[in-house]
């Protein structure tokens, strides 16, 4: 049973729902009702594209381009993250890259080696859509966790410098502020986790099932991605923190101006 | 013992002071004095090691403070900021938080035996520790953090305007308190508007 195409037409039929939201974003002026178009726009090309490059990545399946690629989404990811962020990137490119590239390699392949046991890990039916996968949900992790932890040090510095003065290590005085980045990056992926198959079905379940499997197939599945999301989004926070701290304190403990718009203040 | 020789502190090429002495022994309460903006809490963060020297240096216990010992001379130093309200729910979990760091860990069953009559010294009631935190106000948090201070068992306390938010008569019970301290060895260093309290202490340092 494959999935049911839906041909141009239908695609345009089906656009037409973008009208309800626009009409409600329009009637209480909201403004954002030229950031939807743009939006929606956007996501056609963008779509297109990757529906696109992706058919030709898959039809190479090329280790070497498999891996290329998640060096791309990486360098992307962390542009992304600094960029929504407002950190420099002078500071805080290395150590976000490289959070996100030691986990996304460490556990795609533990789950494409370990769980799916694939003779061929890069075959690009998997390793493509799984390292993207991981690399989405580390993202967004690691954006609120940072934007939490480098906010925080600026804003209760005298939290931090209290603890120190009492003889805390640098990360004895920086573990509040950690514990905080992740309670708010966590709490909303461990409240879905705990709903999950209840208030909503979940998309890679979701599709899977119009994909032809079976729904015993898609539950075990859409568990796995759960786990392994959750688990490269955590360790390329800590590995992100524990680099980028060595960088953004000065020798005397204190933090260097990592936000852009402390330049232009 | 803890010694500043020759010491200036600026920022951005501005000089704050410079060229300052001063020596505290074992067992003295020290005072840092001086109009507003003339560096005394950027001293008492530079004994911390959170502010660099632009010449001079600082020696505690004979080790100089550079970056490299600060995070190590600092476990035997304690400090209590001027304004700071600690991230917790009551005012016993406000205490137990400098207790909780690894190298005061030992002292916290000694702290929880002898915080009530701490705090009696300086005239709070010991159900005060069932208080919200939120609940009590700043001169009483005031105290509370000095009373914390003391139990750390530190050879150097470090104390900003320890009694900015205190009546006279507060303030006199203060003083007693660091005299107890003092009489132990420890060294308390206070930056202080409050002349009265200047002159009762061992030591003025006077940054003009």
């Amino acid at each position: 049973m494959g999935t049911m195409d839906i041909d141009y037409l239908s695609l345009a039929v089906g656009f037409l729902l973008m009208g309800i939201p626009l009409f409600y974003l329009w009637k209480f002026k909201t403004g954002l009702v030229k950031a939807t178009l743009i939006g929606a726009g956007r996501m056609i090309v963008q779509l297109f594209l990757i529906g696109l490059y992706l058919k030709y990545l898959f039809f190479w399946d090329n280790p070497f381009i498999n891996f290329a690629w998640v060096l791309i989404m990486v360098a992307v990811a962390s542009e992304t993250a600094l960029s929504r962020t407002h950190l420099k990137r002078r500071l805080l490119m290395m150590p976000v890259a490289l959070g996100f590239l030691i986990s996304s390699i460490l556990i795609g392949f533990y789950f494409l080696g370990m769980v799916l046991h694939l003779n061929n890990v890069f075959s690009a039916q998997y390793f493509i859509p799984i390292f993207g996968i991981i690399m989405g949900n580390m993202l967004g992790s690691n954006v609120i966790a940072l934007n939490t932890f480098y906010d925080g040090v600026r804003r209760e510095r005298q939290l931090y410098y209290y603890l120190l003065g009492n003889g805390a290590t640098r990360l004895e005085a920086l573990a509040p502020f950690i514990r905080n980045a992740l309670v708010k990056s966590f709490s909303p992926t461990i409240a879905n986790m705990a709903v999950m198959g209840l208030v909503a079905l979940p998309g890679t379940m979701i599709g899977q099932i119009l994909g032809g499997s079976s729904p015993n197939v898609a539950i075990k599945y859409q568990m796995m991605i759960i786990v392994i999301t959750v688990s490269a989004s955590m360790l390329s926070l800590m590995i992100c923190i524990s680099l980028s701290i060595r960088r953004s304190f000065d020798a005397y403990g204190n933090l260097k101006s990592v936000f852009m718009e402390e330049k232009i203040k | 013992m803890l010694e500043i020789r020759k010491a200036s502190i600026g920022y951005d090429s501005k000089i704050i002071f410079s060229n300052v002495d001063f020596l505290l022994e074992e067992g003295k309460l020290g005072c840092i004095t001086g109009q507003s903006g003339s560096g005394k809490t950027s001293l008492l963060r530079a004994i911390l090691g959170f502010v660099p020297l632009l010449s001079g240096e600082i020696l505690f216990n004979g080790s100089a403070l550079t970056p490299q010992s600060a995070e190590t001379l600092r476990k035997d130093m304690a400090y209590v900021p001027q304004e700071l309200a600690l991230p917790a729910e009551w005012v016993k979990e406000m205490a137990d938080i400098p207790f909780l760091l690894k190298s005061n860990k030992k002292l916290h069953s000694r702290m929880e035996k002898e915080l009530p009559q701490v705090l009696e010294s300086l005239g709070l009631e010991d159900d005060i520790l069932q208080k919200r935190a939120r609940e009590i106000s700043g001169g009483q948090r005031q105290r509370v953090m000095l009373a914390i201070s003391m139990l750390l068992g530190k050879k150097l306390i470090l104390v900003d305007e320890p009694t900015s938010a205190l009546d006279a008569d507060a303030c006199g019970k203060v003083l007693n308190l660091f005299r107890t301290t003092c009489k132990q060895g420890t060294m308390v260093l206070a930056v202080t508007h409050d002349p009265e309290f200047a002159h009762s202490c061992d030591k003025i340092l006077q940054i003009d």
